[in-house]
């Protein structure tokens, strides 16, 4: 019975998996309404589970939480009671006030991404402090990293432009020209491997990806 | 003679007080010149019919986000002034805070004096969970990937959301937000619809290739310089002003410093 | 004028917390940071119940009783946090894996790929038309394109015939990267400079009321 469920498992697994592929594609390249009913309602299916796992982010950090704070093994427990705490009346607000109301949006504002732009903010200071220590040129490798990026953050300041618009347009040049051939080569290359990628985990080859069907 | 190595700390507030507190109490009031794609955008933002469709969506971080502000915010003020009707587009968690900040910054909603009534001229959709498969939904029927508004009206009770059936009735996609690619993929690349990004300036390095596989649909502007220009050509100074005046003392705290990280490696090595 | 807004002072509180990181780890910071992970998850979950409130009201009303099936394996879902009950999980993390991968093949197949593809064999027309500036730009495209191309593809040394002619071409490739490399790093400088003017003056402006 064990070994059947399992192989039932794994297998309905590969299928779902070619199900959903072959229809996401399919609809695309083919006029078939069969094919795009099935991607239509597999797609519905994809959309509502993706709802659920905005609460896997809770469940793991009030385990995590809950179990530290009855060890008591560290300092930071108290942070994580308080954690745990805001957690609770940020939900309740939330679910009381409306995501979308003035409260909601004037907290949200206030905490986290005050937040997050300050210690966003803060990696400028990192940046310069290091561009000091790392931008020294030794070699022809470091001269053209380091060139090119003390040549951008000047002609994109007004103290360059002002005197010569016309580094305005160079830095735009400058952009659109070698920085974006070499960026289109990584776009070119991780299309080629993500479209890999894909083939290998429609055939079941790619285990990485399927960890979590195969079960331990 | 020996140029002693600087401790972090002394760069760090060299940094915080030249290029963020002075210019924070004393603005500078920096000016920059004009460039040609952030006309191009403007026009074409400018020349959208009455009546027209404009989605702004995407997924990102509001945090990252925050730098297209400087950008969305101008576009939204023409829109408004012409007449062009706005649909919010959340693909993110955080997409749904981040285009109320912009409708609320930019101040055209009728609750501060403006001209655009909810659900008539504009319609704010909740989170579309799915990433690409949310996005593919909604581009292929509107009402079936999100029947009701935010605020769960459904949307045949809406004036706006009654003519809206899918991709058709959208005329240019703004994407405010970091996953601009997304949006090129499968608005711009599969549908034909033309994209604008006010891109990050970290983004506008990654995705300035799409600009060139689709010239003339997808139109991208470069960080806070971009969103600094658009607001000038609506006579506003917000977010892109004061960033471009800390950038001005910053950048070139940033060359003085990397010159002076090559001379004490010099002066270093001459002594040795 | 020092503000009176609450929220103001919180915000600035939260900032003045979060920048004595650059003084080292400290309590203070610390408390920014549980502060940030807990309005994080909160707010997922703020906006999860939100979602699933739009999403299957249909089911709770009896309009769409097919949703008993997106239910369902949504709750699966939520096993994949129990070590020993992950297995449950799979069946609906297959269906997010399968129409994921179609969908992501087929853009990155149209866009990434040809697009970017064409893109080159269009420019590659156009370096021998058009005004001397426009015709350089299109050259430089196409050259360092295909220079980082054979860098990425020819990372390990080819030898034999036409290995000299590889390797001036990869080291080409690598000096375009490098280049691509310190063009995107200056550029981003602007996005966290931007940032910190505003984390900075949210501080001194509508804080303590000073300046502009």
């Amino acid at each position: 019975m064990g070994a059947t469920l399992t192989y039932v498992r794994l297998n309905l697994s590969r299928v779902l998996i070619i199900v959903g592929a072959l229809a996401a594609l399919g609809t695309w390249y083919f006029s078939v309404p069969m094919v795009d009913s099935v991607f239509k309602e597999v797609n519905a299916w994809q959309i509502n589970i993706s709802s659920f796992t905005l609460f896997t982010g809770l469940m793991t950090i009030s385990m995590r939480y809950i179990r530290a704070i009855q060890r008591r093994d560290s300092d930071i427990w108290p942070f994580q009671a308080y954690a745990l705490v805001l957690i609770i009346v940020w939900v309740l607000m939330g679910l009381t006030v409306g995501m979308y109301s003035d409260t909601y949006q004037t907290a949200y504002l206030s905490t986290k991404i005050t937040l997050h732009i300050a210690i966003l903010g803060q990696i400028i200071f990192y940046f310069t402090s290091g561009a000091y220590r790392t931008f020294r040129i030794r070699t022809l490798r470091t001269a053209a990293l380091a060139i090119s990026a003390v040549l951008i953050v000047a002609l994109n300041a007004p103290w360059v432009q002002n005197p010569f618009p016309a580094a305005s347009n160079f830095a735009m040049w400058l952009l659109n020209n070698p920085q974006m051939a070499a960026s289109r080569t990584v776009v070119i290359t991780g299309g080629i491997g993500s479209i890999v990628l894909g083939i290998r985990v429609i055939l079941g080859l790619e285990k990485g990806a399927q960890r979590i069907t195969e079960g331990e | 003679m020996k140029i002693p190595d600087l401790k972090s700390q002394y760069v760090w507030v060299t940094v915080a007080l030249l290029a963020y507190i002075i210019p924070g109490v004393f603005p500078l009031g920096t000016g920059f010149p004009m460039s040609d794609t952030t006309m191009e955008i403007y026009d074409i933002v400018q020349s959208l019919p009455e009546g027209s469709i404009c989605a702004i969506g995407g997924s990102g971080v509001f945090a990252f986000d925050l730098e297209s502000s400087a950008g969305t915010i101008p576009a939204l003020k023409i829109m408004a002034e012409n007449g062009v009707r706005i649909i919010n587009v959340p693909l993110g968690t955080e997409a749904v805070q981040y285009e109320k900040f912009l409708i609320d910054a930019s101040r055209i909603e009728t609750k501060y004096g403006g001209t655009h009534e909810y659900g008539t001229d504009w319609i704010q959709f909740p989170y579309i969970p799915g990433g690409a498969s949310g996005l593919v939904a909604f581009l292929d029927d509107i009402h079936a990937a999100s029947p009701a508004d935010v605020y769960g009206t459904p949307l045949d009770e809406l004036p706006l959301g009654r003519e809206l059936t899918n991709w058709e009735d959208i005329d240019l996609w703004i994407c405010p937000h970091w996953g601009f690619p997304t949006i090129v993929q499968y608005v711009t690349g599969e549908r034909g619809i033309t994209s604008i990004s006010f891109a990050q300036s970290g983004a506008y390095a990654r995705y300035s290739p799409y600009m060139m596989s689709y010239p003339g649909q997808v139109y991208m502007t470069n960080g806070f310089l971009g969103g600094a220009q658009m607001e000038q050509l609506v006579g506003m100074k917000g977010l892109g002003h004061a960033a471009i005046d800390a950038y001005q003392v910053l950048s070139l705290l940033f060359v003085v410093f990397v010159a002076l990280g090559n001379a004490t490696m010099l002066t270093a090595g001459e002594e040795e | 004028m020092i503000s009176q807004d609450p929220w103001v002072w919180i915000s600035a509180i939260l900032t003045i917390f979060s920048f004595t990181l650059l003084y080292g780890d400290n309590k203070f910071f610390r408390f920014a940071q549980y502060t940030y992970t807990a309005v994080v998850v909160g707010h997922s979950v703020v906006v999860g119940v939100q979602t699933l409130q739009g999403r299957f009201s249909p089911l709770i009303s009896g309009q769409k009783p097919m949703l008993l099936i997106s239910l369902i394996l949504g709750l699966m879902v939520l096993f994949v946090v129990w070590r020993p009950y992950a297995w449950i999980a799979s069946i609906p993390y297959a269906v997010i894996i399968g129409v994921g991968t179609g969908l992501m093949m087929r853009a990155t197949l149209q866009t990434d790929v040809i697009g970017s593809i064409r893109a080159v064999i269009a420019e590659t027309g156009k370096i021998f038309i058009g005004s001397p500036y426009d015709q350089f730009g299109y050259l430089i495209r196409v050259t360092f394109t295909i220079g980082t191309m054979f860098y990425f593809l020819f990372t390990v040394f080819v030898k034999g015939t036409g290995s000299k002619p590889v390797s001036y071409l990869r080291d080409f490739g690598k000096y375009a990267l490098l280049i691509y490399l310190g063009l995107s790093l200056g550029n981003s400088a602007m996005q966290y400079s931007g940032l910190g003017a505003s984390a900075i003056n949210r501080l001194l402006r509508q804080w303590l009321g000073l300046g502009g």
